[in-house]
């Protein structure tokens, strides 16, 4: 696979572009290019979840309960993954589940790298009180383990999809209001900071314009590797019922909902829980893929 | 030494008197009366209320109530049960030992097979040993824990009948005064016959459930670790002096390899407390985690605000603890900066 990519590129002749030649560098890892087809797929199936689904998530077939999938004994092609206590299909369920995941994940990212870079850009600009509070309130989040923060959280605004992110966001926040900040400082020193300045260039457009672009590679890392974590923290939740609340087809709250069905129908406890731990190695495995490509002082080791 | 010691400790203060504001400002937030909790619905005449109130401070201004919450803290008063009328601090140091036995039970499991792991993966470097373990490090550093113990519920205890579902101990067999609170060492110290053995036998899945994120972290920082160590110039000098591979690995290599292994150890025990909570839910293992998510369930906010101010200071001290202790190994951290 990865011969295949390296070599279809034409762009061969003349100096690469920088975009081939992070895919190049991205492509070399298998197990990136790997990931990054799975998570394709799962991105387009919950894209598309009205369309692929064969039912409704929330549908429930009561004279089909706990219809075991098509593979065992007893499992028609109708339900092809099987039903829930209630008659849900399985499948269906699963499919829209991806939606839910991939919204969670995606929602808590894109808020905590904004405040992130918000945070950490005015703590490195800023310095003095506001950097020592700023910083300060960071470590006191990341000395509650995540978990019980998270469940702090929820327990104060009540369980729901909305209140998950929030939560899960407090949860993740001070890594990139570190990592940008960090970055900010290491680059505010250079040369061409210091040239920037003295031209007359505003301050918000030396954060924003002049710095900002120079942290991002490390930012983009963490922010893909973000998201896996984020949908497994979520997926905690739901499974303490402090997640989102049924009917979601949420695959934490599946899990929890199946917990009593283990020894019975034990397809019901198996399919959420392949369902998160697919997604999550695909996002993990893009994510090394990342690294590997931004920072070749990493690669290969 | 000292200075870096008493500078380090000093900035852990702020954040700790955060915490202990946080917890109180967050409790407070909480939607429900703490005290409809304690009268229950059925509804109490005006005087019991204001008495109820009275005993809980609650007719107090805000301000009092907050330096009354922390002059209890620092009085090792961490509040009083809603439910139990127990206090906090007590119910906590009764289950904490149980959450210790399991976390380092899990690290225990961890180094033991993912320091070996990630060295000789490094060692084979390219080698199909190698892939296995960095792939099965992926997926474990993916696993979401509450699924893997219930899946090893259905399989080794459920299918094979090989271990129990829950629990630290066979209840009906054996019993004993707990002395450390410990079981492995309690069951030990009894004269029971067997006591040791059911309590090892419902270890093993808790270890493995809890253990499993640790493992796959562990494995990958020593490889990585091992293959930065494997290209210095000692390491050669050790090969080119005629040294066994096995010498130079375990002795010379190994040893330096170690130290970022070490950190990330200590860096993990927030981790550990957060997977305690999943892996003692799934288990019923009667822990502080367990004890936490049935005080959701029960609103018992006192054992809430109690519980996570206690296990975000141990998290800080250990951090803390962490720090100074990299710090007397490495002298260019504690000059620098």
């Amino acid at each position: 696979m990865a011969a295949d990519a390296s070599a279809a590129p034409p762009a061969m002749a003349g100096p690469k572009g920088p975009l081939a030649d992070f895919w190049d560098s991205f492509s070399e890892n298998r197990g990136a290019v790997a990931g990054l087809v799975l998570l394709v797929l799962i991105a387009l199936l919950a894209i598309f979840a009205d369309l692929v689904a064969p039912y409704s998530p929330i549908e429930q077939f009561r004279e089909f309960s706990k219809a075991p999938p098509v593979w065992e004994d007893g499992g028609t092609w109708r339900f092809v993954l099987g039903t829930d206590a209630l008659g849900r299909d399985m499948l269906s369920r699963l499919i829209h589940g991806a939606r839910v995941s991939l919204f969670i994940g995606l929602s808590v990212m894109v808020v905590s790298v904004t405040i992130g870079i918000v945070l950490g850009l005015a703590a490195a600009f800023a310095g003095g009180l506001f950097d020592t509070i700023v910083m300060r309130i960071m470590d006191l989040i990341i000395a509650v383990p995540s978990l019980v923060l998270a469940i702090l959280v929820v327990a104060i605004l009540g369980p729901s999809l909305t209140n998950t992110i929030v939560a899960v966001t407090v949860v993740y926040l001070p890594r990139y209001v570190r990592l940008v900040r960090a970055s900010a400082l290491a680059e505010i020193g250079k040369d061409y900071v210091t040239a920037a300045r003295t031209v007359g260039v505003g301050r918000i457009r030396l954060m924003f314009v002049t710095v900002l672009p120079n942290c991002l590679a490390p930012l983009i890392v963490q922010a893909a590797l973000g998201v896996s974590d984020a949908i497994l923290e979520a997926a905690a939740l739901g499974f303490l019922g402090l997640g989102a609340q049924p009917p979601i087809p949420e695959w934490g709250s599946m899990l929890a909902d199946s917990r009593e069905f283990i020894r019975s129908d034990p397809w019901i406890v198996t399919l959420p829980g392949l369902a998160i731990l697919f997604t999550v190695v695909s996002i993990n495995l893009m994510g090394d893929g990342l690294r590997d490509a931004f920072d070749p002082k990493l690669k290969r080791s | 030494m000292f200075r870096y010691l008493l500078r380090r400790a000093a900035l852990t203060l702020p954040t700790f008197v955060a915490l202990m504001f946080i917890t109180f400002v967050a409790i407070r937030l909480v939607p429900g009366d703490p005290v409809e909790v304690r009268t229950g619905e059925r509804g109490i005449s005006p005087e019991r209320l204001a008495q109820f109130r009275h005993e809980l401070g609650l007719d107090q201004p805000v301000w009092k109530q907050f330096l009354d919450y922390v002059w209890g803290i620092l009085h090792g008063d961490f509040g009083t049960s809603l439910v139990t009328n127990a206090k906090v601090l007590n119910e906590f140091a009764t289950l904490f030992p149980a959450t210790i036995e399991l976390s380092l039970s899990a690290m225990l499991f961890a180094v033991l097979i993912g320091v070996p792991a990630g060295t000789i993966a490094a060692v084979k470097r390219g080698s199909p040993f190698d892939h296995t373990v960095m792939g099965a490090s992926v997926i474990g550093f993916s696993m979401p824990i509450f699924w893997w113990g219930l899946l090893l519920i259905m399989l080794v205890s459920e299918r094979w009948g090989l271990t129990p579902v829950s629990g630290r101990l066979d209840l009906i067999k054996y019993y004993f005064e707990p002395t450390t609170g410990f079981l492995l060492i309690d069951s030990w110290m009894s004269d029971q016959k067997g006591a040791f053995l059911s309590a090892l036998h419902h270890l093993v899945l808790p270890t493995i459930v809890l253990g499993t994120i640790p493992l796959a972290v562990i494995a990958r920082i020593t490889r990585s670790s091992m293959l930065e160590v494997l290209n210095e110039d000692y390491v050669r000098t050790a090969r080119a002096k005629g040294l066994s591979p096995l010498r130079v690995i375990g002795l010379h290599a190994l040893r330096n390899a170690l130290i970022p292994v070490i950190t990330s150890i200590g860096l993990q025990i927030g981790t550990l407390l957060a997977g305690a909570v999943l892996t003692e839910t799934i288990f019923s293992w009667p822990g502080v985690g367990k004890w936490l998510i049935e005080g959701i369930g029960r609103r018992d906010y006192p054992a809430l605000q109690g519980g996570i101010m206690l296990i975000s200071s141990i998290v800080i001290f250990v951090n803390l603890g962490v720090d100074v202790l990299y710090g007397a190994i490495n002298p260019r951290l504690r000059h620098g900066r």
